[in-house]
């Protein structure tokens, strides 16, 4: 039980310090790999909270979006390597103030929220299994709808970009 | 000790490391592998593994004679090595700026197996020494300055901020302008030089990704990317040795492309007796030097008014045909290399060979031998599919050669010539232009080549009649294995008081732009690839 | 215990894939080659690049390795012989395989070279092509086992493995596991004639070597998977279940190497046009298809 706290703890801090690397550094690339290894650090937290099939899957999807990410900013940001120690920050107030009103929001509903006890995890296997009669019972209509909305957004941004090709 | 020796005591570990690494050793060939086959040397059959990393070479391997511009090239491709590392010399002379050569041998395969062995043993003996001295020429000391990333033109030698945007200088190496457009060498070692294509923004407030990358211009593939300057060449494992290209990328499509080639110095191999030019313009290019001999010798006869006979001009052109087997097998090997067909480039590589050192007698089998693979490669799949529309070139650009023949023009300098007509020559044609014709061409090509050599009955050049005391002037024209070439010489009294050489690669050098631009990377280099250029046979 | 034998078998699985690659490489069968170039790469001073970033360049190989061991780590070689038998094992393979890409990035952007940089970024435009396929043929997979389960993947192959129900899944799997390996014809990251050396080439001496055995490991890493998800893993007769094992990877790792000698390096926007216009819905036809024969078969 406490090894469990121990590795929950250490996953849980290492995502907040791979998440302040994200703005810390100037490097484009860096950043994107530190968010990366953020998302891949709360994926192990889910391992280690014995959610085996949802910590799976976060650390799968988080390095492919995150890579993905990383060409974005390699393509676009004028300085992706960082040399120039160029000011990357924009907006400090305000987003520092947002920052510390979510942080205030988050710990507290952490905190103060009756989360009742904490039931121990059934066998991985009966998880994904739960987890998908959940999906294609309850919660159907919600991750059709998202799964439909996403493909007509990637064919729709497919097809603006796509310059109009005459044919042969 | 050898040249490139590692610091330390060859002590206990490190003794099996140098044992390992005598039994391991990579080649890096300078100035390229298609160049020690064209001397017929089997570099992998003499004990090297060929590598066309430097960093991953432990020994570089010089063939040939090097002009001086390739001479520093090496050099910066031997501080790429890591140590322990050795040169070997195969026919080469003065190597300076590269420390003096390890082993030294003559062009010959059994002196290459003889040198290999004996660079074992020093390597074995001598990779680790207590008092090993770097590697560090005057040509490769870098300058720095500091310059504003985006504004390339904002140059100052100390560090500070950029009087324009505010924004902190960033080091880098100074280009040198004395060493011309070799220095660089064919890695990107003094990279760094990101060149933005014009910013237009004002001021440091809040930049949209859209509002940045408005006014880039973009490139084929609709994506605006920031440009690069990568060089490739002048040793770049992919493309002929000598060929220096040097190619701006957006993103992996290339924006620009400026070729240009190590070649030759003119007037020097022109001028002097009349009756060493032809060794004289045989040294000029090692991958085709058959046909420029056979060039010399017959401008020479021209000029003095004398004509070859009949037998002199069938034995030439059973050498001319041998060559030109030879020299589209050896293309066909480096292209195979480049568009990552291992089991062709081998073969390719292995006929090759077997051409050059053919007898007579073996010809026709050599013929069925290139039929075969001819065939198999019409059937390999995907090839076609790699290679169609790539490097199109419409007929009338001024080629010659296979270039030309693969674009629908009916162009060959062989056509005119009694000795060929008597052999029942015919010239390849084939339609569409891109690189999938000229491999095609290439291919009958061989075939041809081979079928005429064997009915020609004798593959070398017979000795010259002197030509002491004779005047004139004359023209004389050949087909080389890349394209029509053409030399007029004027003669005096035995001597050649002017000459003037034209060689295909020229013209093709100035095709490399049309060929590359707004192509995606490995297309521009299979298209630049298929022309089949020889950075020898242009004057520089 | 069992831990060990399987890390153990990895090491001289990646050992003999390199003795094979070596073989289909030059022609010529050298037992002691792996040894000898490791052992020569080892006496090779490494130098660090101009300006790199020097955490992703030291990190890139080191990532390499650990991805290909990680996905190594819950493939069996027999029921009883796998250092960590997940319940969730057939994603876990894929998660780990997911940060080879990662891996090649940072080695790609590491060193500050424009070869690297170009070969990186090339990988993950055929990422872009197999990731999806990949995870759809191992979806079918699962969906026939009814568990995520390795050891019970195979097991379910008892009646007929998985090559022959389910072969477009076979074919799918295949061509994407040759394209995460990046072995020809789909070497771009590395691609020999036209980047010389790609990712490989700024890194040199004991991190080349690095990077060269976790490339193997993760040739043995995958040759493993389609072993354990297409072709009955340990199942057969006479032999015990650890020798077919290694024998169906080898024989997979075999036909990778060879496949790829005899076609020429495709163009990325070919890998790219072939997995999304034909991969893709091959891949869903596999699933259908899969789906239809097990309710007509209950």
């Amino acid at each position: 039980m406490s090894a469990q706290a121990l590795f929950t703890g250490f996953f849980g801090v290492a995502a907040v310090w791979f998440g302040v690397v994200v703005f810390r550094t100037s490097s484009m690339v860096r950043s994107a790999l530190a968010l990366l290894f953020s998302q891949a650090a709360i994926g192990a937290m889910f391992l280690a909270m014995q959610a085996e099939f949802l910590g799976v899957l976060q650390v799968m999807m988080m390095a492919t979006e995150m890579s993905i990410m990383a060409i974005f900013m390699v393509m676009y940001m004028m300085d992706p390597g960082g040399l120039g120690e160029m000011e990357m920050t924009h907006q400090k107030r305000a987003s520092i103030a947002a920052g510390a009103l979510a942080a205030l929001a988050a710990a507290g509903v952490a905190a103060l929220t009756d989360w009742g006890p904490a039931a121990a995890a059934p066998p991985a296997a009966e998880q994904t299994e739960r987890l998908g009669a959940e999906m294609l019972g309850r919660s159907m209509l919600i991750f059709e709808t998202a799964g439909v909305t996403i493909l007509t957004a990637m064919i729709a941004a497919t097809a603006v970009a796509i310059e109009r090709r005459r044919r042969r | 000790m050898i040249s490139g020796a590692r610091q330390g005591s060859p002590a206990g570990l490190r003794r099996l490391f140098a044992a390992a690494m005598a039994r391991d050793l990579r080649a890096f060939v300078v100035p390229g592998a298609e160049v020690a086959r064209a001397r017929g040397l089997d570099v992998e059959a003499a004990g090297l593994g060929m590598t066309g990393v430097p960093r991953h070479a432990s020994v570089l391997l010089v063939v040939g004679e090097l002009p001086a511009a390739l001479r520093r090239a090496a050099a910066v491709v031997y501080a790429q090595m890591m140590r322990p590392r050795a040169v070997l010399a195969a026919g080469a002379g003065d190597l300076s700026p590269l420390p003096g050569a390890d082993v030294s041998v003559g062009l010959s395969q059994e002196e290459l197996e003889e040198g290999v062995a004996r660079l074992r043993t020093a390597f074995a003996r001598g990779a680790f020494a207590p008092g090993a001295a770097g590697f560090e020429p005057e040509m490769l000391r870098a300058r720095t300055e500091y310059a504003c990333p985006m504004h390339p033109e904002v140059v100052q030698d100390e560090p500070g901020a950029c009087p324009k945007c505010g924004m902190e200088l960033v080091s880098r190496e100074a280009a040198d302008g004395g060493s011309g457009p070799h220095h660089g060498g064919d890695h990107g070692g003094a990279n760094g030089d990101h060149g933005h294509g014009g910013h237009g923004h004002g001021g440091m407030g809040f930049m949209s990704m859209v509002e940045m990358t408005k006014d880039l211009p973009r490139s084929s593939d609709g994506l605006p990317m920031e440009w690069v300057e990568a060089p490739f060449g002048p040793l770049f494992p992919g493309l002929p040795g000598g060929l220096f290209l040097k190619l701006t990328l957006d993103g992996d499509t290339v924006a620009e492309a400026s070729p240009s080639a190590c070649g030759w110095a003119s007037p020097g191999p022109l001028t002097g007796p009349a009756d060493a030019l032809a060794e004289r313009l045989a040294g000029i290019d090692p991958l085709s030097p058959a046909s420029y001999r056979v060039l010399a010798l017959r401008a020479v006869e021209d000029a003095a008014g004398a004509g070859a006979d009949e037998r002199t001009a069938r034995a030439r052109a059973g050498a001319l045909e041998r060559e030109r087997a030879a020299s589209h097998l050896g293309w066909l090997s480096g292209f195979a290399y480049l568009i990552g067909h291992r089991w062709l480039a081998r073969r390719a590589a292995e006929l090759q060979l077997a051409v050059l050192r053919a007898e007579p007698a073996g010809m026709p089998g050599l013929r069925a031998a290139a039929r075969s693979l001819a065939r198999r490669i019409e059937r390999t799949p995907l090839l076609a599919r790699r290679l169609e529309g790539i490097g199109a070139l419409p007929g009338g650009t001024g080629a010659s050669g296979p270039v030309a023949r693969a674009a629908g023009v009916r162009t060959d300098a062989r056509c005119g010539e009694g000795a060929y007509r008597a052999l029942g020559f015919e010239p390849v044609v084939r339609e569409g232009g891109d690189a999938l014709a000229r491999l095609r061409v290439r291919l009958a090509e061989i075939e041809e080549s081979l079928g005429l050599a064997a009915a020609a009955g004798s593959l070398d050049i017979p000795a010259p009649r002197t030509a002491t005391g004779a005047s004139g002037a004359g023209a004389a024209t050949v087909e080389t294995p890349r394209g029509t070439a053409t030399l007029r010489v004027a003669l005096s009294d035995g001597e050649v008081v002017s000459a003037e050489l034209e060689g295909p690669s020229a013209r093709h050098l100035a095709l490399v732009g049309r060929v590359a631009e707004q192509r995606e990377l490995a297309d521009a280099l299979v298209g630049v690839a298929s022309l089949d250029l020889s950075p020898w046979e242009t004057a520089r | 215990m069992s831990a060990l034998a399987v890390l153990a078998a990895l090491l001289a699985g990646a050992y003999l894939v390199a003795v094979l690659e070596g073989w289909s490489a030059t022609g010529r069968l050298r037992p002691a080659g792996p040894a000898v170039s490791a052992a020569a790469l080892l006496g090779r001073e490494s130098v660090v690049p101009r300006r790199p970033d020097r955490v992703l360049f030291e990190a890139a190989p080191l990532l390499l390795l650990v991805s290909a061991v990680l996905a190594a780590a819950v493939l069996p070689l027999s029921p009883r012989l796998v250092v960590a038998d997940l319940a969730t094992g057939a994603l876990f393979v894929n998660a780990a395989l997911a940060y080879v890409m990662v891996a090649l990035l940072m080695a790609g952007w590491g060193p500050d070279a424009a070869y690297a940089m170009v070969a990186g970024w090339r990988f993950l435009g055929q990422l872009l092509g197999y990731s999806m396929p990949i995870v759809m043929a191992i979806a079918a997979i699962a969906m026939r086992a009814e568990s995520l389960r390795n050891t019970e993947v195979v097991a379910s192959q008892a009646a007929l493995p998985n090559a022959l129900y389910q072969p477009v899944g076979f074919a799918v799997f295949f061509l994407a596991a040759m394209c995460l390996a990046f072995l020809p014809p789909f070497d771009l990251p590395t691609a020999p004639g036209e980047l010389a050396g790609g990712v490989e080439a700024e890194y040199a001496g004991a991190r080349l070597a690095v990077m060269r055995l976790g490339r193997m490991v993760l040739v043995v890493a995958l040759s493993a998977a389609v072993t354990v998800f297409y072709l009955g893993g340990w199942l057969g007769p006479a032999l015990p279940p650890w020798a077919w094992s290694a024998i169906k990877t080898l024989a997979v790792a075999a036909a990778m190497l060879l496949a790829g000698r005899y076609v020429p390096r495709l163009r990325e926007a070919q890998v790219l046009a072939w997995w999304w216009k034909l991969g893709i819905p091959l891949a869903l036809l596999n699933i259908f298809w899969v789906g239809v024969v097990l309710l007509v078969a209950e």
